[in-house]
């Protein structure tokens, strides 16, 4: 009897134990639309190998939502970032982003994935009609498409063909000049890697029809050893060679390139140089890299891009990425709408986005615009330099005409059947 | 014949009053964190018990279950975007390409043994990550398949709605542990014992092992793969992570975790292991020292998993009911 | 595919030169993390999964020496001494007690590990990649031999390697520890019957085998950069370079490596898109035609 009674009391002992825990996580679908805060979800990627990503979009997002909350908050209610990391898997970011859509009673969702993770949040946004900011996603198709697009998500960061084709124009420009005719090819081998490889080298050939394609190589994602990809390339003996490497990746590439010499024998066009995370990593730095701009203090060259980027580097001790100005220009974007909607509600807010234009640092003219036909935006500083190896690193950036790349754009999207 | 009958009928409650308590859990706690962790228990249960098929039952240390999972998730979402065919069919479609393959992959692996078996399940598996990440036009390359999978009505169930889609998974875990048990408890199931405890033996008596084994790896590859098709619905998608190395190795700490000797421990490993996932990285983006810390604690403390140590409890209660029993006779 | 590039090098003098030492390049690197694993697998009969965060903390001691110093010869000895020093920690404290456990155990434990030092890593060095950059010395235009290009600091590896082969291979045959240790990887049991300690002998050939790691990751810094996780990607290479020569022979993973190697050098020039299903396919196909790889014994 005795031993009977005690296994019934450590079982109930136990419910409540797990019950307990589980409250928290399980309880059932909170109401808060009405509560004063307003809470922001965003899945990132905070720990492995590019943790670098989600750290830095965490940074601008902190700094700008410190700023919103000193003025009075969106329309009067205080901003609550709640930032869960996904290790950079995609199956973790759609499990985080409805965990806090339905149990951290988040209204919005501010997805600052890398390409899969996005593609896998949006899903998420797709299924539960949350509004939702794509921040570090530079796939095309996620909004080009129209089978993928979905009217409550945008974007507001780079897009691979808007990259492309300024990459094609400003190459085919150094090639007439210089007469580089021989091209070689050296990109990470993933979606990304191919899709802008491919199309940089068709507006390269847009531009610029004698530009031929000796060679292309595609060392893996993270592969630490690149001889034989450089050898390979060094082999064909092209004039020039693209790349779309980026982080860690390309600064091994660059390291290993060096001791082949290979810079002084090709000009080398990498648009994912100029951003401080490669810049001030690597040690010796090749003179007269051509690159894309990414995040960089001195494009657009003005005030109020320069003490953006001091006031973050103040506060972290580090310049801006890429991925920072991404998530800044986004909160950017929240706070403007909600402005002119009165109302922090969804679909309001998705109304006012569409179309939207605010002014900022990040801008080609001191503005950017949220494309109402697709929802990305449009007119953020896009251009390409070359490199010097100390600050400020790329002196002088050329911008591309925003005209041009609309023009094929348009084209683009209509070979692919998305218009 | 008669015990083996009970155990049939009392697997087959077990599992009625357990499919009766998951349909009815969302109705009464409508918690919608709590119904997706059981659809992802659900896809983990069903890989983390088909593997312990290998592991616990026949003694096959596989390091590439992983491969199944993705591959029926691939199978699954592209048959429903590309053919355009009903969920059941996409599933059987699924486990019939699922069987070829592991017909395939298991006839070339399962002559090598213990350490070699582990390495070439594991290579099999990292070249199907490779071909999902190369593959572009299929399979969409690290992005995974973009534009969601479709979810069409069947028989009049709209499977648009996330309460039907809940039931689906809860049903496919239960009729798949099921169907595992079934296995496990057979003739059959008692063979991949012997072959474990005693090859050489089963050998002896007349078992064709090669046969054997490579019918178990198929067994437990096609329910790898309905894992994967729970979690492709889940998400609405498939990645090359789910065919990546972390996901057998996630598998494989499932079933270490839960219980090695039991057939519930790997379920049991799948809720606390997505348990510990969720609470831990909620709480600290170093998420990978506290994971690290208890499976350190688990197993050089505990060395067993935790249903082990419940059936151990049960087998001393036994025996010691037993000892009593005998004490009062004397 | 690209069946006539590879035909085309084929029948060019300097490109077979080229990729040829390549091919040797990677392979030699890849050799010096393998070794490790190989002998602690011959030895120990432990699968040391942790072998790819040994090779990271080796690069990342490097690189905060190097920082320090300015010296590159001290940045790698403080790679190869601390990593030998911490393998010896991790197995004293952790491998040891689960030696003769299921290997599902070993595993778990080297699992744990990984993710304590990927973090630990993040934590003290931060989230951000590093680069070391090229020590003075070898800031010096490349040979040209043959019409092959070989840069001077892979000159200098290639030595380094090879006198680390030369000498494994010397004390492992020809020093009484040596002898020990032959004796130990094939019966233990009578090893310590004749009253010598296998459990210091255990711990020295794990120490050895981490200090091999941590050399490797020293040596390397100059060229690759730095970021929380990049010892798997090496992991798994050199997993299928010990599995190809077989596991336990050091002499298999000389081979194992430099047929990685060429494979990677000439696998790029005909299937740049298949790169890595062609390492994972060459090991397949070798443990079909020999289960326990080149050089290993069976059983």
């Amino acid at each position: 009897m005795s031993r009977k009674k005690i296994y019934v009391d450590r079982r109930t002992v136990l419910k409540g134990a797990a019950t307990g825990a589980a409250a928290t996580l399980f309880a059932p679908n909170i109401v808060t639309a009405q509560s004063k805060k307003i809470r922001i979800g965003m899945p990132t990627i905070l720990s492995g190998r590019v943790a670098q990503l989600g750290t830095s979009s965490r940074n601008a997002v902190m700094m700008e939502v410190e700023k919103i909350n000193a003025a009075g908050g969106l329309v009067g209610r205080e901003v609550e970032m709640v930032i869960r990391d996904s290790k950079g898997q995609p199956q973790e970011a759609a499990r985080v982003a409805r965990e806090l859509v339905n149990s951290d009673g988040c209204e919005i969702l501010y997805d600052a994935e890398a390409s899969s993770g996005g593609f896998a949040v949006h899903e998420v946004a797709k299924d539960l009609g949350v509004l939702c900011i794509h921040t570090n996603s530079e796939t095309s198709s996620l909004t080009a498409d129209p089978k993928i697009r979905i009217p409550n998500a945008f974007r507001v960061c780079r897009q691979g063909i808007h990259d492309s084709i300024a990459g094609g124009a400003y190459a085919a420009e150094i090639a007439k000049a210089k007469n580089l005719r021989n091209w070689a090819t050296c990109s990470p081998d993933y979606a990304y890697g191919r899709d802008s490889t491919q199309t940089f080298m068709e507006y390269l050939k847009h531009f610029y029809p004698e530009a031929e394609l000796k060679t292309e190589a595609w060392p893996k994602l993270f592969q630490p050893d690149y001889t034989e990809v450089i050898t390979k390339v060094i082999q064909a003996r092209p004039q020039a060679l693209y790349t779309c490497l980026w982080g860690g990746d390309l600064t091994s590439w660059i390291d290993q390139g060096n001791i082949y010499g290979m810079f002084s024998q090709i000009q080398v066009f990498a648009v994912n140089m100029a951003d401080y995370t490669a810049l001030t990593t690597v040690k010796n730095l090749p003179q007269g890299i051509h690159s894309g701009n990414r995040y960089i203090k001195t494009f657009p060259n003005t005030p109020q891009n320069a003490a953006w980027a001091d006031e973050y580097r103040s506060r972290y001790g580090e310049y801006p990425t890429n991925w920072s100005w991404q998530n800044a220009v986004g909160i950017h974007f929240l706070a403007a709408a909600a402005k002119k909607a009165n109302s922090v509600d969804g679909t309001k807010l998705e109304e006012v986005l569409r179309g939207l234009t605010i002014e900022s640092p990040f801008g080609t003219d001191g503005t950017v615009t949220i494309r109402a036909e697709d929802q990305t935006i449009v007119n953020y500083a896009i251009g390409w330099g070359t490199t010097i190896p100390q600050e400020p690193y790329v002196p002088e950036v050329k911008a591309i005409s925003w005209e041009t790349i609309f023009e094929l754009e348009t084209e683009w999207k209509k070979r692919n059947n998305y218009l | 014949m008669a015990p083996k009958q009970t155990t049939l009928s009392r697997d087959l409650l077990i599992a009625g009053v357990a499919l009766l308590v998951l349909l009815i859990l969302p109705v009464l706690w409508p918690s919608k964190a709590l119904s997706d962790l059981i659809i992802r228990v659900s896809a983990f249960s069903l890989f983390a018990t088909s593997l312990n098929l290998l592991v616990g039952y026949t003694g096959m240390v596989s390091f590439g279950h992983g491969m199944f999972f993705g591959f029926g998730a691939y199978c699954f979402g592209l048959s429903m975007q590309r053919l355009g065919v009903s969920i059941p069919t996409a599933l059987l479609l699924t486990i019939a390409l699922t069987a070829v393959l592991a017909a395939v992959v298991g006839a070339i692996s399962i002559r090598l043994k213990e350490i070699y078996f582990a390495f070439i399940t594991l290579a099999f598996q990292m070249l199907l990550h490779s071909l999902i990440i190369a593959w572009v036009p299929l399979t969409g390359g690290d992005q995974g398949l973009m534009g969601g999978i479709p979810r069409p009505e069947f028989l009049g169930i709209d499977f648009g709605l996330e309460s039907n889609r809940y039931a689906f998974s809860v049903i496919l875990m239960i009729v798949g542990l099921l169907a595992l048990r079934h296995v496990a408890e057979s003739p059959f199931g008692y063979t991949l014992r012997m072959i474990r405890d005693n090859p050489e033996r089963a050998s002896f008596l007349g078992v064709n092992v090669f046969r054997t084994k490579l019918t178990a790896f198929i067994i437990a590859g096609i329910f790898g793969a309905v894992g994967g098709v729970i979690m492709a619905m889940f998400v609405s998608g498939a990645y090359p992570e789910f065919a990546n190395w972390t996901m057998s190795g996630e598998g494989i700490f499932m079933v270490m975790l839960g219980g090695i000797s039991t057939f519930l421990g790997p379920t049991v490993g799948a809720v606390i292991l997505s348990l510990l996932n969720d609470l831990i990285t909620r709480r600290t983006e170093h998420h990978g020292i506290f994971l690290g810390v208890i499976i350190l604690v688990f197993a050089l403390g505990l060395r067993k998993g935790v249903t082990d140590f419940i059936a151990d409890w049960f087998q001393a209660r036994r025996e010691s009911a037993g000892a009593q029993l005998k004490g009062g006779r004397q | 595919m690209d069946l006539a590039a590879l035909t085309d090098c084929f029948s060019s003098a300097s490109c077979i030169v080229t990729q040829t030492t390549s091919g040797l390049i990677i392979g030699l690197l890849l050799f010096l993390v393998a070794a490790g694993l190989t002998l602690i697998f011959g030895v120990l009969k432990v699968v040391n999964f942790t072998h790819g965060s040994f090779y990271m903390l080796g690069a990342y001691f490097a690189y905060t020496v190097n920082n320090l110093t300015n010296s590159y010869a001290l940045a790698v000895l403080a790679a190869a001494i601390g990593v030998g020093l911490f393998a010896l920690f991790f197995e004293r404290f952790f491998i040891s007690r689960v030696y003769g456990a299921n290997v599902l155990m070993q595993l778990l434990v080297c699992y744990a590990f990984i993710l304590i030092l990927d973090d630990a890593v993040k934590i003290i060095w931060g989230p951000e990649f590093k680069s070391m950059g090229m020590p003075d010395i070898f800031q010096a235009p490349p040979f040209f031999v043959a019409g092959g290009i070989i840069p001077v600091f892979y000159l200098f590896l290639i030595i380094v390697t090879l006198f680390i082969a030369v000498g494994l291979w010397l004390i492992i045959a020809y020093t009484r520890f040596g002898t020990i240790v032959r004796a130990a990887a094939v019966n233990p049991s009578m090893v310590s019957a004749l009253g010598i300690n296998t459990g210091l002998i255990y711990a020295a050939v794990f120490a050895i085998g981490g200090m091999l790691a941590g050399l490797a990751g020293g040596l390397a810094v100059p060229v690759r950069s730095l970021t929380a996780g990049m010892g798997f990607s090496i992991l798994i290479e050199s997993f299928i370079v010990t599995v190809i020569g077989g596991m336990g022979s050091i002499a298999g993973a000389l081979i194992g490596s430099i047929l990685i190697g060429l494979v990677r050098a000439f696998g790029s020039i005909g299937f740049p898109l298949f790169v890595e299903g062609l390492m994972f396919a060459l090991m397949a196909i070798i443990l079909i035609l020999k289960p326990s790889g080149l050089l290993g014994k069976e059983g």
